[in-house]
């Protein structure tokens, strides 16, 4: 079960162009609750190619946001390894920083919506206010919530609240980008919107992202490749490679190839 | 829903109670010349505002003397608290070991101690403050430790995922978490602490509304009992007023106030 070794489950690790930036070897995660453990996550091994975009989808309590966690150090691994760029995540976060958009809502209802924006740049970079503030106007521009600068969360709507935390997760520049379902509270026109927002952002800037979705047809639209989970235990049940990713084209999710894939991913989530 | 009213749509609000109270105190003034109630059993409003004004420079003398203990006392008693809360935060060993004594100490009745603290102390300032300190410490401290550990696991996760410092995460999270809890605490405590004041002032001082009570008490003067009652209530009502515009300031952000 070494690193290198390509597993029947994964057929495209090693194939990506460019060289994996996360490498996750053998991790399991097992939560001990009063009710018995709990395999969040069981025996995954998974590459993540350097500047892709990677969609996980499955059911409901499949370890999805457990992998994101145990990829960003938030959780130790039960057993395995993850190595980000070559070292362990915790040495990863030594000198540069995940950005992070969690599923729900994380966002500090005693700060503006630029304030939430400014913080991380003050925390993680310490820098001065009127540049802080003169970036987070420019990222609240760049997810369309220009005029908002000073609303409080509760202020805005859920859609909004999660484009400002989109917002925050890019104000410190993070190479590699963890999205836990971040248009779950969307309805489907502006989830849309934030679709070709995203792949915008994501093409403007040399970032890995790892989208954790309920959609299938989120996940063809946006991604190179889609990690289909299975709960109990939390497993990797297969890895598609997306036929033609970011079409940017409303029209390309009636196209034969694009249907011929979401009928192959029902067919593995229902199985 | 209430902050945005006007000020005449809150007066409007005021009026049944301020109507309900008018009535009383009429039915009370009448009642008591109809049936000619003697004034050391029940004096009419008029004579006690009568003694009220007659009497305004002793009345408001001893109102600072019991005023500036229970807001010494509040003070203290809050900012102790707080910074308990806070070592609790970082440290279980301390919680584990201090907890209990702050447990030991609400069980404690003030008014037992308060004899005991005027020995240690003696008849001045410092018991007084003492007494109020402690009413306040309890409440203050419980919401405190609450509200410090408030803030939304996910927001704390995405501190860690920033690399944030303990400080940094107090800083942006866990002190404004607290504060709703802190207020909601400090303005019961607040009231609380004068009357631990007055209480303290019960066995043994030479200055305050406390002693004013008692004294008055001892000559069966109801008038000046009530005067004093009055004063102090009003002067309450004016501190936990200055709580409540401290708690506007410092809770800046919508849907930030709780009720506890
Ligand atoms: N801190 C925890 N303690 C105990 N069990 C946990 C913990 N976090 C997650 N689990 C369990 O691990 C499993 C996976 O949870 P996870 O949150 O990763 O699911 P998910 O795929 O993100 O689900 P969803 O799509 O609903 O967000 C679940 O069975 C959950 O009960
Ligand atoms: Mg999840």
């Amino acid at each position: 079960m070494n690193a290198g070794s390509a597993r029947p489950l994964d057929p495209a690790l090693g194939k990506a162009a460019a060289p994996p930036v996360i490498e996750i070897d053998g991790v399991s995660v097992r939560f001990d609750s009063a009710q018995g453990p709990v395999d969040a996550l069981s025996d995954i091994n998974l590459g993540i190619a350097a500047g892709s975009f990677t969609s996980i989808i499955g059911r409901s309590g499949c370890g999805k946001s457990t992998l994101l966690r145990a990829i960003t150090g938030l959780i130790r691994p039960t057993s395995g390894s993850v190595q980000v760029q070559g070292q362990s995540s915790a040495d990863y976060q030594r000198t540069r920083r995940f950005g992070f958009v969690f599923q729900g809502d994380s966002l500090f209802p005693w700060k503006t919506a630029a304030g939430n924006v400014e913080m991380p740049m003050e925390v993680v970079q310490g820098m001065p206010r009127a540049a802080r503030r003169k970036r987070a106007e420019e990222l609240l521009r760049l997810v369309r919530l220009d005029g908002f600068e000073d609303h409080y969360p509760a202020q805005l709507s859920g859609g909004m609240r999660q484009r400002v935390s989109i917002a925050r997760a890019l104000s410190y520049e993070p190479e590699i980008l963890m999205m836990d379902e971040p248009f779950g509270a969307l309805d489907e026109f502006t989830r849309r919107e934030m679709h070709d927002e995203v792949i915008r952002i994501w093409r403007s800037r040399p970032l890995t992202v790892l989208f954790v979705t309920h959609s299938l047809s989120e996940a063809l639209y946006l991604s190179d490749r889609i990690v289909v989970m299975a709960p109990r235990p939390g497993r990797v049940k297969a890895v598609i490679e997306v036929e033609t990713p970011r079409p940017l084209d409303p029209s390309a999710r009636t196209s034969a190839a694009y249907l011929r894939q979401m009928t192959e991913l029902e067919a593995l989530l229902d199985a | 829903m209430r902050d945005g009213a006007s000020p005449l749509a809150r007066a409007a609000g005021a009026a049944p109670a301020l109507a309900l109270f008018l009535a009383v105190a009429l039915a009370w003034e009448f009642g008591v010349r109809l049936f000619d109630v003697p004034a050391f059993l029940l004096p009419p409003p008029t004579a006690i505002l009568a003694e009220m004004a007659g009497s305004s420079e002793l009345l408001l003398r001893n109102l600072g003397a019991t005023m500036l203990a229970a807001v010494l006392g509040f003070l203290i008693g809050t900012g102790f608290a707080v910074l308990l809360a806070i070592v609790f935060l970082y440290s279980r060993a301390a919680e584990r070991a201090l907890f209990p004594w702050a447990i030991t100490i609400k069980t404690i009745p003030v008014i037992a101690i308060a004899p005991l603290l005027t020995i240690w102390l003696g008849y001045g300032l410092a018991p007084k403050v003492a007494i109020a300190a402690i009413i306040c410490f309890f409440p203050t401290l419980v919401n405190a430790v609450k509200g410090l550990r408030t803030v939304d696991a996910q927001a704390l996760e995405f501190m860690q995922v920033l690399g944030a410092s303990r400080a940094q995460t107090f800083r942006h999270a866990r002190l404004y978490a607290a504060l709703p809890y802190v207020f909601a605490a400090a303005k019961i405590s607040s009231s609380m602490a004068v009357i631990g004041a007055i209480v303290a002032e019960f066995t043994g001082a030479n200055t305050g509304i406390g002693t004013l009570i008692v004294t008055a008490g001892y000559q069966m003067d109801a008038t000046m009992l009530f005067a004093a009652i009055i004063t102090s209530s009003l002067a309450t009502i004016a501190l936990f007023y200055l709580v409540t515009l401290a708690e506007k300031a410092c809770l800046f952000w919508p849907e930030a106030r709780i009720d506890v």
